[in-house]
């Protein structure tokens, strides 16, 4: 069959999923530049001074080496490349880090080559380890990422009829994936993401630009709100289905590093 | 699935086979693996495995304080009058509380939260005994709690959480410290590890008696 595969290969790798397998091994979902997605087992990995253990845990970027197999593959030794501590070691980072995480491997696919969706993740929890903005580093990624995967949502004219939009407020459709211009709107039942011309603007610029020209933006509070809804809608149809980390990014949002927890501890 | 796993087995058969590739880490070839033993097995083994299956599901609760599991309403070890009842130790699961008694360096008590909060497959501090924790903290005399929750990125996000929930309360919070494991070589070591072997260095008393108890 496949005759011609070595049966050890090393890769770059960033640690997406995992779940426990066995006595005290782990496995694996890795994002790979050359692979896309796979699945592979890191034996004992759950026992303390496994050589393997620490450098695998999740948003992980370490170099790995391989041992194929015809289901899971093995994996044989890991270094760390970067743990991204800065991410791992702040809520509010870590709820992001792990959200784009798993929109880079819902939106992948097993063993196809996938190098610019890995670069961008790389990068992005690179960034996402010093940038104040962390949202805006959130929403960024969410954009370019559906850019490179061919997902771009359109943004310059109507997506149903081709016209160019007028300097104005407009509306998103998820379903249709884009902007709509006034006499499309009406047609069709699906659900309508309200875009100021604000909001139009900054998705324009954010969807052109890399993140550090991105990166200090201001944009207003309902922006903020539109952008997020109109961003959301897509990728879930884009994905098939709500990106589960979204409802822990929500709830920590917000709270202060310090101080006390906001809305206080439900008392019902 | 399971059809061409076992192709020829007896429905039985088939059926134990089905029940034991469904137990965590077990795949279909262990699972065979495992139904071949049992068939093997005397009876009367056989029938000791299943009565203390039944026995568990039957007589097997959550402690009603610490959610540990016990056969009591209330856990020996909260039952117990010795244990230091200012001090809550939080875990994930049950077994840990089996790790850490056997130190048997530890008086306080327990909380299992009966899991960690894992956002990337939707669990979050819902799923988890944390409510049950925080009507601890408001009915009982705790004065300190302390995080032993796994050193991996979700044991992590759960103590961070935990902390920013429960220091408002004027509860002192502590954690474990992580560091490098007994019996391992340094160069093996990951740089998280590391990092946090170095921030959680401490003094060493050059003068101190080594205490001998
Ligand atoms: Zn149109
Ligand atoms: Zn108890």
């Amino acid at each position: 069959m496949t005759s011609g595969r070595p049966n050890l290969f090393t890769t770059e790798a960033v640690v997406l999923r995992h779940s426990d397998l066995g006595e005290a091994d782990r496995l694996l979902w890795l994002l790979t530049p050359q692979r896309g997605v796979i699945r592979a087992t890191a034996r004992g990995a759950r026992k303390p001074g496994s050589k393997l253990g620490g450098h695998i845990d999740l948003l992980c970027y370490v170099k790995l080496s391989i041992r194929e197999g015809r289901e899971l593959h093995g994996i044989s030794q890991a270094d760390t490349i970067d743990a991204f501590r800065n991410v791992r070691t702040d809520l509010g980072r870590l709820s992001r880090g792990l959200n784009i995480g798993e929109l880079a491997q819902r939106i992948s696919v097993e063993d196809a080559p996938a190098p610019e969706v890995f670069r961008l993740l790389v990068n992005s929890l690179g960034w996402l380890a010093t940038t104040e903005n962390a949202d805006t580093l959130v929403r960024w990624f969410a954009l370019r990422l559906m850019t490179i995967t061919g997902f771009k949502p359109e943004l310059g004219a109507c997506v149903d009829c081709g016209n160019e939009l007028e300097p104005d407020d407009h509306v998103f459709s998820a379903e249709r994936g884009g902007l709509l211009c006034p006499s499309c709107r009406s047609q069709g039942s699906d659900a309508l993401h309200p875009a100021s011309l604000g909001t139009i603007k900054v998705l324009r610029h954010l969807a052109r630009s890399d993140f550090p020209a991105v990166e200090s933006l201001n944009i207003g509070a309902e922006e903020r709100r539109q952008i997020e809804r109109i961003l959301r809608s897509h990728t879930n149809s884009v994905i098939g289905r709500g990106v589960l980390s979204s409802a822990f990014l929500d709830e920590v949002r917000d709270w202060p590093e310090v101080g006390p927890v906001p809305g206080g501890i439900r008392a019902d | 699935m399971n059809s061409n796993s076992t192709p020829s087995a007896a429905p039985p058969v088939a059926r134990l086979i089905e029940a034991f590739s469904r137990l965590p880490g077990v795949g279909p070839k262990s699972a065979q693996r495992l139904t071949y033993f049992m068939i093997r097995m005397p009876r009367e083994e056989a029938e000791a495995l299943a009565e203390a299956l039944i026995s568990v599901k039957d007589r097997i609760v959550l402690c009603s304080k610490c959610l540990n599991i016990t056969e009591d309403p209330v856990c020996a070890v909260c039952s117990n009058e010795r244990r230091d009842r200012t001090r809550i130790c939080v875990v994930e699961e049950p077994l840990d509380v089996l790790a850490l008694e056997r130190t048997r360096a530890y008086e306080g008590l327990y909380h299992v939260l009966h899991g960690s909060i894992s956002p990337v497959n939707g669990i979050g501090a819902e799923q988890l005994k944390i409510r049950e924790l925080l009507d601890r903290l408001r009915d009982e005399t705790v004065t300190e709690l302390i995080l032993a929750t796994n050193p991996n990125l979700e044991g992590e996000a759960t103590s961070m959480y935990l902390q920013r929930l429960i220091s408002p309360l004027g509860i002192k919070v502590t954690r474990l410290a992580r560091g490098l494991s007994s019996g391992a070589d340094l160069e093996y070591a990951d740089e998280m590890t590391l990092a946090n072997a170095l921030e959680g260095r401490a003094e060493v008393a050059v003068d101190k008696e080594t205490s001998t108890e």
